[in-house]
């Protein structure tokens, strides 16, 4: 780093006696905090003389050597203290999680959710979330029965919030290929929070597969005329993976390049609203708010034409789907502090 | 408030005498040499967000604190070319931020032309750090003057080779990726060359094919045979005979038409050939961005608390790309708010590769 008398005279553009820097002075000024010319770069050689200005050139090899041995000294004593450092804060994490888990927990009530969101200025009206999908039983993975779990639970906090859209962003796609059944469970899950005659409707979709959303029961079509003078909340969840990320870009570059080609359009054609237009019909389109529930943003292949404004939430060190890190991700969006107590 | 504003005075003082001075610097060269020992992320972007908040907190003006935030930076590329890093990306100027106060805008135009004709006045000693400036970005919407500065400053340390230094100036990400399938796209409507001239003529082949087989039919007729065609074993000599006569004077006739109008028949193309588009892939486009060629981006620091991309490396951040949101301010960043980071980046890397070895290990087992 350069010092203070020097930083000062660089910002001013003015030597300390008033005189204006000239480029040589500026090169005065800043050679003593310059590295070695590149051809002296190994430590053990003596450096040239337009260097670094050199107090003890003589004992200079054996110097490096133990300079050498220093860095790495000092390097394992960091590691050690960030290991040491680093379980202390996953600890605290973990206990702030666990206050927060239980001092707002939903008991499976819409109406305590909704109570807890009420004072917030703004909801997001498109909801994301990063799921992971763990078989691995030894790391304390749910296996795809957990993933469907999570997503119903997540649907039905948002449900309850007035979130209409949710899309749940899981790498590998498991969950596409068991839309009927997912659909089934997260009804099911619905149906435990807001009984059978308040459930919401619910659409389950992917893109490039057709939406899935069996027509109304009729209890539930008995249900909108008697009980509620508005339609019932209506949510739709949106399953996406890897492919709806760089692969859907890619394909859009295959169509346009194949349209190109056939003369059917030129390339000075393509601009951002066409792919925005594009992409967002066929994908989704920009969410507001994105909640990791890892432990580190990490965006695992993402959709990346869509994050571009999108707010991102995670809770350092978390790890697990849990309705604390759901509401204050909320509460993040809304930049209202969440305290502890209700 | 006045007490902390003259304890924060002798606090400066203090920092800034020339033994503390030493001192910390002294400590800073430790520290980034023992960051050298591990492994060291290749490509790192910064966002540089907070240089107004600043200013405004600390009730100076808004130029001000964006030349703070320039110094900031200059701090910052030293740590990093000098543990290592390869390539450094900073997020300079967005295609929004020209719809801020034309004041703010043509103040930062200038600080960036000032500060670009400064680094090419020194040019011997920005080689030490051998790091080449690249502008990544929407060249059409700079002035002329900034232009010209941009171009010396990229011309003069083009021949650097240690270190890159990225700067997104007219930047979004939204544009990049649209310009690099804009450009895949005309890359593939080009038609592919007609294929080279072989030295090979058909007739010549055909001519030799038959003048073998007449030998063969002269010579030893039964062990050449056998022995040169066992798979179809039914066919029987006379069609196969026949079938060379055939070829041989459709091609020869073909061949003679083929000599005269030559010329007047290969411009005329009438289909021309395009590279297939399915071979278009991800790598396609990563090739096409302005990072081409670049290691891929292992962290992403954004500071001010602000916790979205911003339309900034979107492409190139969304896999395994760590993305670090810290609470300072631009201006206040400095080695002490990036050692953690880059710390906890080598721990966890150390993680992966020790769990790696051990997954490695039960394979073997």
């Amino acid at each position: 780093m350069v010092g203070f008398r020097e930083t000062e005279a660089l910002r001013r553009n003015v030597l300390p006696d008033g005189r204006p820097l000239s480029a040589h002075d500026r090169e005065r000024l800043l050679r003593p905090y310059l590295p070695p010319t590149p051809d002296s770069k190994s430590p053990s050689r003596a450096p040239s003389s337009s260097g670094k200005p050199q107090k003890s050139s003589r004992s200079k090899p054996s110097k490096g050597f133990l300079r050498q041995y220093l860095y790495v000294l000092i390097y394992t004593v960091i590691h050690a203290l960030f290991s040491a450092y680093i379980r202390v804060r996953r600890a605290y994490h973990a206990i702030v999680d666990h206050i927060f888990a239980v001092l707002y927990y939903h008991h499976r009530t819409p109406e305590l959710i909704r109570k807890d969101v009420s004072n917030l200025s703004r909801l997001p009206q498109h909801l994301s979330v990063i799921l992971d999908f763990n078989d691995d039983e030894q790391d304390g993975g749910g296996g795809l029965e957990g993933l469907v779990n999570d997503v119903g639970e997540i649907a039905a906090w948002c449900a309850s919030a007035g979130i209409p859209v949710v899309s749940i962003y899981e790498k590998t796609g498991v969950l596409k290929s068991y839309i009927p059944q997912t659909h089934r469970n997260i009804s099911r899950t619905l149906e435990s929070y807001f009984g059978t005659l308040k459930k919401p409707s619910l659409s389950l979709r992917a893109p490039h597969l057709p939406t899935f959303s069996p027509p109304a029961t009729p209890p539930s079509a008995f249900a909108t005329a008697s009980d509620f003078s508005t339609s019932p909340f209506h949510i739709t969840v949106l399953l996406l993976s890897a492919e709806d990320g760089r692969s859907t870009l890619v394909d859009l570059t295959k169509t346009l390049a194949e349209m190109s080609q056939r003369g059917k359009l030129s390339p000075a054609d393509i601009s951002a609203e066409l792919i925005d237009a594009e992409i967002s019909e066929s994908v989704m389109g920009e969410p507001d708010l994105l909640v990791l529930f890892g432990p580190r943003v990490e965006l695992k292949g993402y959709p990346p034409w869509q994050v571009r404004l999108t707010e991102i939430y995670h809770a350092p060190d978390n790890a697990g789907v849990g309705y604390q890190t759901f509401l204050r991700a909320l509460h993040r969006f809304a930049k209202a502090k969440m305290r502890f107590g209700r | 408030m006045s007490s902390s504003l003259h304890l924060s005075q002798i606090r400066k003082w203090f920092s800034h005498s020339p033994p503390i001075e030493w001192a910390i610097q002294q400590l800073r060269e430790l520290l980034i040499g023992a960051l050298r020992q591990g492994p060291v992320p290749q490509h790192v972007a910064f966002v540089m967000d907070g240089n107004r908040r600043f200013a405004r907190n600390h009730h100076i003006e808004t130029v001000e604190g964006h030349n703070l935030g320039f110094e900031a930076l200059a701090r910052i590329l030293e740590v990093c070319y000098k543990s290592g890093v390869k390539v450094v990306t900073i997020y300079a100027f967005s295609i929004e931020n020209f719809k801020r106060s034309k004041y703010e805008v043509d103040a930062l135009m200038d600080m960036a032309k000032v500060k670009l004709s400064q680094l090419a006045q020194h040019g011997d000693l920005l080689e030490r750090y051998g790091a080449s400036i690249r502008i990544l970005g929407q060249r059409d919407l700079v002035k002329q003057d900034v232009l010209e500065a941009i171009d010396d400053a990229v011309a003069l340390t083009s021949k650097h080779k240690r270190a890159i230094l990225n700067v997104c100036f007219p930047y979004t990400s939204r544009d990049e990726i649209t310009t690099a399938i804009r450009d895949t796209v005309a890359d593939y409507s080009r038609p592919m060359k007609p294929p080279l001239k072989r030295p090979f003529s058909e007739s010549h082949i055909v001519r030799n094919i038959r003048a073998q087989s007449i030998s063969i039919a002269n010579g030893e007729p039964d062990s050449q045979k056998s022995s040169r065609e066992p798979s179809p074993g039914n066919a029987p000599d006379s069609t196969n005979a026949s079938d060379f006569g055939t070829g041989s004077t459709t091609l020869h006739t073909s061949s003679a038409f083929e000599h005269e109008p030559k010329i007047s028949d290969a411009p005329r193309d009438p289909s021309p050939t395009y590279p297939d588009p399915e071979t278009i892939t991800s790598a396609t486009l990563t090739d096409h961005m302005f990072t081409a060629g670049m290691p891929p981006l292992d962290l992403m620091i954004r500071t001010s608390g602000v916790e979205r991309l911003s339309d900034f490396m979107l492409w190139q951040s969304h896999q395994n790309t760590e993305i670090h949101f810290l609470d300072c301010l631009w201006p206040e960043f400095d080695l002490w708010q990036f050692l953690p980071v880059l710390v906890e980046w080598q721990w966890r890397r150390r993680k992966l590769a020790e769990s790696d070895r051990g997954r490695k290990r039960v394979k073997l087992l």
